[in-house]
């Protein structure tokens, strides 16, 4: 089963994530920001990041540290990223799939939250299964 | 869904009233982004922004400290009218330089051509003028290709000046050889320097239109002592009896009064037109800071409903999170009862969710000046397709599909209005359609060339009584609630809002159990896009 690295400031919902996760059998790490996590990352690369955007510090941390990843990183640049957010997806205000893009936006599949259990168990069979696509 | 022809079906228009936000004049070619984009780039840029000028939430508060640092401040407005022209305004000021001068070359070419007449001249008592109007036009014609080459090649902002300011300089010099072969002070040719005073003082600060003042002051008095005071040169005219004859001190006196007028009277101009011209550029200056403020305060307030969302749905996605592990057994198993209460609360996250976003929604569009964003061209093809294919989800869940009849037309207006229009009358017609129902979307030019848009269902429909309450916020009929109980009641109200700032008509057509028809009427293309 897989390494999954959770990242995300919302502990709550970070619990439950990781719970559903376990459940299935991944072993999964909790961090609640983005500095910790990519230490965590440098220290033992996961075989897939659950990224949340807006973190108290930086509303784009999320996004920096997709960016990271695939730039400055060769030993992260291939794992795949779950983008997770609050963000209104389908509201042409905020961002979604659509904006997924190697420069700004470069993780490899996007959820919207609140998100069913089955379709996030789903997305992550599938990242699990094909790795990374984009970025 | 086919009408019944015993029972006529009610209708309902929603007419924008006079005194409603119409779009403004303004048009959108130039304004460049627009305002979901301007969201987007922001996030884009976001850590550009940090790197290089702090976080994106300061733009707004550098500009509130500009503002509060300057208001009624004298230093701006004499800064302002020194400032320049953008590059393309200066581009095109020269480009119309050199189209006034062809005609100036052309009137000098043609009185030239009206001397070789035999006799033409004499007739008005008229000297030949030879072939100085030839050798100025040729001069003329000669810089004059020369500027429109270096308009077209040297393009930054130093080089445009450098171009404008050796137009300037030439023409004085021109000007000053046809004045001195007209009669400088023999006819009013010399008030033809008022052209390039005022051109100056519309075009440049009040320093730089100064200088012209002077130049052309010391070329006029270079020429007059030229010609009168040291008489290196001999006096002229375009008259046959002024010739070159020795002025008594009377008539070198009125010579000197007539010099030293025109020159009182050139500076007087100078004067009251770069006051008048600083006046207008301060104004400008002024409305181009007023627009970046608003424009600084829309995107301000995108990032913040953005972020307001964000905030708001994120602990409803923990609730929801949490209540689907005691759903789905993650916790242990929990009795019938208890999960009824759980499916209760995850229903409701999911409502309330939804309902925060049309809140905002409403909130924003409520508050906002349509006259302060930029707006756009759409073709209604793109993006009615796009708008389907938001609640192309919901239809297949129910069953429902989509008959299209859409004929590419053009929308002016912020494309975030539109979707949010067409998106919430197309989830209403699928929602309340009934099972394996089907929603028809038309598009078409009406008579005026107006595009019309229709969206039927046939669905639940709409009592007669209670049409005109449905635009209403927060107001949902009874048959509504009963077929589906996860609306706000804020859609239609939404598109009540948006219909009114774009001055669009619309007429709802309903008969109970049979469908309700959308028809939305836009402003002719030259109404709706301000021209």
């Amino acid at each position: 089963m897989a390494y999954v690295l959770i990242v995300d400031d919302d502990e709550d919902f970070a619990q439950t994530t990781a719970t559903v996760l376990r459940k299935e059998g991944h072993e999964v790490q909790i961090e609640l920001d983005t500095q910790d996590a990519a230490e965590s990352m440098e220290n033992k690369p996961p075989d897939l990041v659950v990224l949340d955007v807006m973190f108290p510090e930086d509303a784009s941390a999320g996004f920096e540290l997709a960016r990271f990843m695939r730039n400055e990183s060769e030993q992260l640049k291939e794992i795949p990223i779950l983008m997770l957010t609050a963000i209104n997806a389908k509201f042409p205000l905020g961002f979604g799939p659509k904006d997924i893009n190697s420069e700004w936006l470069p993780v490899t599949d996007f959820l919207e939250k609140p998100v069913d259990f089955d379709v996030l168990l789903d997305k992550v069979s599938k990242l699990l299964g094909e790795g990374s696509t984009t970025g | 869904m086919e009408p019944d022809n015993r029972t006529k079906p009610a209708v309902y228009e929603l007419s924008p009233a006079q005194h409603l936000k119409k779009p403004s004049s303004r048009s959108s070619d130039d304004t460049p982004g627009e305002f979901v984009e301007g969201v987007l780039r922001k996030y884009r840029q976001a850590r550009l922004t940090a790197e290089s000028q702090g976080p994106p939430s300061n733009s707004i508060d550098r500009g509130q400290h500009r503002e509060a640092s300057h208001p009624g401040d004298a230093r701006v407005t004499v800064e302002d009218s020194e400032k320049g022209f953008s590059e393309s305004l200066l581009v095109h000021n020269v480009s119309w330089f050199c189209q006034f001068r062809w005609l100036v070359i052309a009137v000098l070419g043609l009185y030239g051509a009206a001397g070789l007449i035999p006799g033409l001249m004499d007739y008005f008592s008229m000297r030949r003028p030879g072939i100085w109007p030839f050798v100025t036009s040729a001069v003329l014609v000669g810089s004059n290709l020369i500027y429109l080459y270096l308009a077209r090649t040297r393009t930054t902002g130093r080089q445009i000046m450098f171009n404008l300011w050796g137009q300037i300089s030439v023409d004085l010099v021109i000007l000053t050889v046809v004045v001195y072969f007209v009669g400088s002070l023999e006819t009013n040719i010399a008030f033809t320097y008022l052209f390039h005073i005022v051109l100056s003082c519309v075009f440049f600060s009040g320093r730089q239109s100064l200088i012209v003042t002077i130049m052309a002051i010391g070329m006029f008095a270079a020429c007059i002592m030229a010609e009168y005071v040291l008489r290196i040169l001999p006096s002229m005219s375009v008259f046959a009896e002024s010739g070159d004859v020795e002025y008594s001190s009377g008539v070198l006196m009125k010579l000197a009064f007539n010099f030293f007028l025109a020159i009182g009277i050139w500076l007087v101009v100078w004067y009251l037109a770069s006051h008048l011209s600083s006046m207008v550029r301060h104004r400008d200056y002024e409305l181009a800071e007023t627009n970046r403020r608003v424009v600084a305060a829309c995107e301000e307030r995108s990032r913040h409903m953005l972020t307001t969302t964000h905030q708001l749905k994120a602990p409803f996605a923990a609730i929801y999170s949490n209540a689907q592990l005691l759903l789905q057994g993650y916790c242990g198993e929990i009795p019938d009862e208890a999960l009824q209460v759980i499916k209760r609360i995850l229903l409701r996250c999911r409502r309330l969710t939804a309902e925060i976003q049309e809140m905002l929604q409403l909130a924003n569009l409520s508050s906002m000046s349509l006259e302060s964003l930029p707006r756009i061209r759409m073709v209604s093809t793109e993006l009615l397709e796009w708008c389907i294919s938001q609640v192309d989800c919901i239809a297949q869940e129910h069953g429902i599909v989509f008959k299209m009849d859409i004929r590419p037309v053009t929308l002016v207006g912020v494309e975030d209005h539109f979707k949010m229009l067409f998106v919430n009358l197309l989830s209403n017609a699928v929602i309340y359609s009934q099972r394996n129902g089907q929603v028809r979307i038309s598009c078409k030019p009406g008579p005026n060339l107006e595009p019309v848009i229709t969206i039927t269902d046939n669905g639940i429909g709409i009592p007669a009584d209670k049409l005109p309450r449905i635009f209403e916020e927060h107001y949902r009929t009874k048959e509504a609630v009963q077929h589906n109980k996860e609306s706000s009641g804020l859609g239609l109200a939404i598109v009540k809002n948006v219909a009114e700032m774009y001055g669009i008509r619309i007429r709802v057509e309903s008969r109970p159990g049979f469908g309700t028809k959308f028809e939305l009427k836009f402003p002719a293309q030259d109404e709706s896009s301000g021209k």
